[in-house]
């Protein structure tokens, strides 16, 4: 990188945690050199996922995506962007949709936290799942699992009144093979 | 029968659940997280780099240079760490490997590069005196200057287009487990035959050395078509440090490293008797080329394949420009399309015809390139279906005439059409002692449901249930396939899967009247009906189901079948409604008709989803889809999802789609056409036709943002 090089998210987002992680570990700071002193200290941590506590060491520069993903194996959770502009990455937090890149894992502790690997009881999927599956609203799949996590939470919050209404509160989630009618159907399905 | 039928994706459940494992869950033992490096100029060498910082972060294993990368050699891309040379902004100047991702992030952002930059040339506007013709790029039908000098009515309009990129949900990633000399690669593959012999080539070991898998693709849209250097780089850095190794991409670094849709400028001129019948059609383009390729993929099939019209001139031209090399993006001629469709648009109001009448007497059963009789065509139908469906009748044609509250309402349609690829493809079925079905082949499902089509012509060629059938697919280890790109799936592999599943059926059927042992024994093979998971006698007077003639076979039956088919050509026919905000310049789709001719439907759940799909890629294109680059860095500005716009749940209104759905004789794909690139070609042209008719303004440059409706 060259001294013009762009503002990186990391950056930000460090800068950003810093008084969050603050009361948790030493406030990492921005020089290379403090980077590396601080980058090996692991914070202990529990998440609970899915109602199993997961007792997990980590960076508390790691996001609660990455967590899920890279240490609990739980890949349902996608990363798109890792920006939160694209919406694959929602979970529900306390029943509350938000996306997992743009939380850290150590600031999600104390709290239910859901996945799609969650909505299933036992063999039975969620209505959610069942109508995206009977109003095809899933092609590739990819952003699937945040669509229906995003879906849950939308109906949840009352957000269905009309095909309007869930469109205006599903625009958080991106679908590039384009499935959108078909998810507010799903939606409107699951939402009787 | 199934196919035909809205039958459920078969891999629904584990797509919904969570439980379908994409390339970039995948994590092994031991494995490594590559994180790459992306240069900051467009033009010029680097000078040095380094890697101090970069190296002394805790866990990182190595940091890759141009200086001391596996040397590797690519006969399809320009290979970037070879060397110091720079030819596009975001070409990878590094890369850095670590146990964990956080390390390797972190590592990325310490390396230090230093450049020797030259001026760069970023877009087409500022190189128009390198425009050049390359070979094979120009096709004369007839005599287009006598054709334009018998026009009575005469249009020339220049049209453009931004690149786009393919930005698919799932990032790009490959992870690569060496074994000896045998490698194993999870890849974001839209070709996983293509992706072993790529990686075979490149790493010099025998084709059989190499696995490829992609069982689910979360999105290609053509920019996972090849294997990219990032790939290969991955593959060499595992196998030089003995363990496997996983790279994602950022979604920034899918700006300049993947692909993308070139930027596009054309003139369309038509030529027209005053009854609307083309005398001449003449389409030239210029798109943008790289300083290592001169590939090109936006195409002027349309105008070569589409009209009647017996004078036809289409010259593709080429600037060669210091960005990355675009290759295919969904519907490659849609960019083209977009300029012939408007261009007839504007004739039609020159003459005074209604637009789909101008294209209804210029319909051709004949390619008018060639003059060959195309198998099948049935566009007529199209656009009855669907200006029916829409109540086109009752537009009138006068521009601004009709208006809701504050906002105008345009109604506009388009001529959909794109060609699909054919390649020879092989799949086995086998039948196993328990009566279940297994059938695998090396082509892939990337959203469009080819699991599930093809566990419907198993279940019918069979005559069994669909849940005793189960599909595989996109593993080397099955027997090779096509590429899932060019709309080719579907119309390449079916007719494998097909005769395979039919030689099962005849061996079972065979063991059947063979054995005395069956009630069925002494009726001859061609007699018996299979259906429901049995076999019938003529009269149906006696029966036996498949499992009680393989558990008395007790041993499998398998069969594998090869078949190609013939390229072909899907059309169709998309009506729009927009709504026009004449305060703000914006623009929304209200409403949207598409009939089409696909051949067979094989299925018409995940056959809608297509058009609909496609439909929103169209609205995406016309209305907010575009890259910037920045004329002075040849960089793109827009790397991210928040301001490289796509087409969200509130910008799509409800789509009908309508299928002709009558076979195509010459098909093996049971009569399927390849299809998915249809649908997208004419919505941005129908898009600013309904503009047009809705505000009297004619907008000739995509995408069609509110600053151009607000002057």
């Amino acid at each position: 990188m060259t001294a013009d090089s762009e503002y990186k998210r990391r950056t930000v987002l460090k800068a950003g945690s810093a008084a969050v992680t603050a009361t948790l570990v030493a406030t990492p700071a921005a020089t290379p050199a403090a980077a590396a002193q601080t980058d090996s200290s692991s914070v202990d941590m529990t998440l609970r996922v899915n109602g199993r506590d997961h007792r997990l060491a980590v960076e508390p520069r790691v996001t609660l995506l990455d967590a899920l993903r890279e240490r609990l194996d739980l890949t349902g959770t996608k990363k798109g962007c890792d920006r939160g502009e694209c919406g694959a990455c929602t979970v529900l937090v306390d029943g509350r949709r938000i996306k997992s890149c743009l939380t850290l894992a150590v600031m999600r502790q104390n709290v239910e936290i859901t996945t799609i690997e969650g909505l299933v009881r036992g063999d039975k999927l969620h209505p959610l799942q069942e109508a995206f599956i009977r109003q095809d609203a899933l092609q590739c799949g990819g952003c699937t699992p945040g669509q229906i996590m995003s879906g849950v939470a939308c109906i949840s919050e009352g957000h269905t009144r009309s095909a309007d209404e869930i469109r205006e509160w599903m625009s958080g989630n991106l679908c590039r093979c384009a499935c959108y009618p078909n998810i507010v159907a799903a939606i409107q399905d699951a939402a009787k | 029968m199934t196919v035909g039928r809205p039958v459920e994706r078969v891999d629904g459940r584990a797509k919904v659940t969570g439980g379908a494992r994409y390339t970039a869950d995948r994590t092994l033992p031991g494995m490594l997280y590559s994180y790459l490096v992306m240069g900051t100029i467009a033009r010029g060498r680097v000078t040095a780099v380094d890697t101090a910082a970069a190296r002394a972060v805790p866990g990182v294993v190595e940091v890759f240079t141009h200086e001391n990368a596996p040397r590797l050699t690519s006969d399809q891309h320009f290979m970037p760490l070879q060397g110091t040379q720079i030819h596009y902004n975001g070409q990878i100047v590094a890369i850095t490997v670590a146990t964990t991702l956080e390390q390797a992030q972190e590592a990325a952002e310490l390396v230090r590069v230093t450049y020797a930059p030259e001026t760069p040339k970023a877009v087409i506007a500022d190189a128009l005196t390198e425009v050049y013709l390359p070979a094979n790029q120009e096709v004369i039908v007839g005599d287009p200057t006598a054709g334009l000098a018998a026009a009575e009515v005469t249009v020339t309009q220049n049209y453009s287009s931004p690149p786009h990129h393919h930005n698919p949900i799932e990032p790009h990633a490959t992870v690569a487990q060496w074994d000896g000399d045998r490698l194993t690669v999870h890849e974001t593959s839209q070709g996983v035959v293509n992706a072993q012999r790529t990686f075979a080539t490149t790493f010099g070991i025998p084709q059989t050395n190499v696995r490829v898998l992609a069982p689910y693709l979360g999105g290609g849209f053509g920019g996972k078509s090849p294997v990219w250097p990032h790939s290969l780089l991955n593959a060499a850095i595992a196998r030089q440090l003995g363990r496997p190794a996983k790279m994602v991409l950022a979604r920034s670094q899918m700006y300049s490293i993947v692909s993308h849709r070139a930027e596009f400028r054309q003139q369309v001129t038509l030529g027209a008797k005053r009854d609307g019948t083309l005398t001449a059609l003449v389409h030239h383009s210029t798109q943008q080329l790289s300083r290592t390729s001169e590939n090109m993929y936006s195409h002027s099939i349309s105008s070569r394949m589409l009209y009647a019209c017996p004078n036809i001139h289409t010259r593709q031209q080429g600037v060669r420009l210091d960005v990355p090399t675009s290759r295919f993006m969904r519907s490659p001629q849609m960019a083209s399309h977009f300029g012939l469709e408007t261009a007839l648009d504007e004739l039609s109001y020159q003459l005074g015809i209604d637009p789909v009448e101008l294209r209804r007497r210029n319909y051709t059963d004949v390619n008018p390139t060639t003059g060959e009789r195309f198998s099948s065509r049935f566009l007529l139908d199209c656009y009855k279906l669907g200006a029916d469906a829409f109540g086109w009748s009752r537009r009138n044609p006068k521009p601004g005439s009709t208006r809701d509250g504050h906002e105008f309402v345009g109604w506009g349609m388009a001529t959909e059409a794109h060609d699909h690829n054919a390649n020879p493809s092989s799949a086995m079925v086998r039948m196993a002692a328990d009566g279940t079905v297994l059938s695998q082949t090396a082509t892939q499902d990337i959203g469009t449901g080819t699991y599930t089509v093809f566990t419907q012509v198993v279940a019918d060629a069979l005559g069994v249930p669909l849940n005793q059938v189960k599909v595989e697919l996109a593993d080397t280890n099955f027997p090779p396939a096509a590429l899932s790109a060019g709309s080719g799936t579907i119309a390449s592999v079916t007719g494998a899967v097909n005769a395979a599943a039919l030689a099962v059926r005849t061996a079972v059927v065979q063991l059947a009247v063979s054995n005395p042992a069956s009630p069925l024994h002494g009726v001859s093979v061609e007699r018996i009906i299979t259906q429901h998971g049995y076999l019938f006698s003529p009269d149906r007077s006696r029966r036996e189901s498949y499992r009680a003639v393989m558990a008395r076979h007790g041993a499998p039956v398998q069969n594998t079948s090869s078949m190609t088919n013939a390229r072909g050509y899907s059309t169709g026919a998309v009506f729009v409604e927009v709504r026009v905000d004449p305060r703000y310049g914006r623009v929304r789709v209200t409403r949207g008709v598409g009939a089409y001719d696909a051949g067979r439907v094989m299925n018409h759940k995940t056959a809608r989803s297509q058009v609909i799909g496609g439909f929103t890629w169209g609205i995406g294109n016309a209305l907010m889809e575009h890259t910037v680059l920045d004329r002075r860095t040849a960089r793109v500005v827009n790397p991210n999802l928040s301001t490289y716009l796509l087409a969200v749940n509130a910008d799509v209104p409800e789509i009908d789609a309508i299928f002709v759905n009558k076979p195509d004789p010459v098909s093996t794909a049971l009569g399927a056409r390849g299809f998915g690139e249809t649908p997208i070609t004419g919505v941005p042209a129908a898009i600013g036709n309904a503009i047009f008719h809705a505000t009297g303004r004619r907008i000739r440059d995509l995408p069609f943002t509110q600053d151009k409706l607000l002057y």
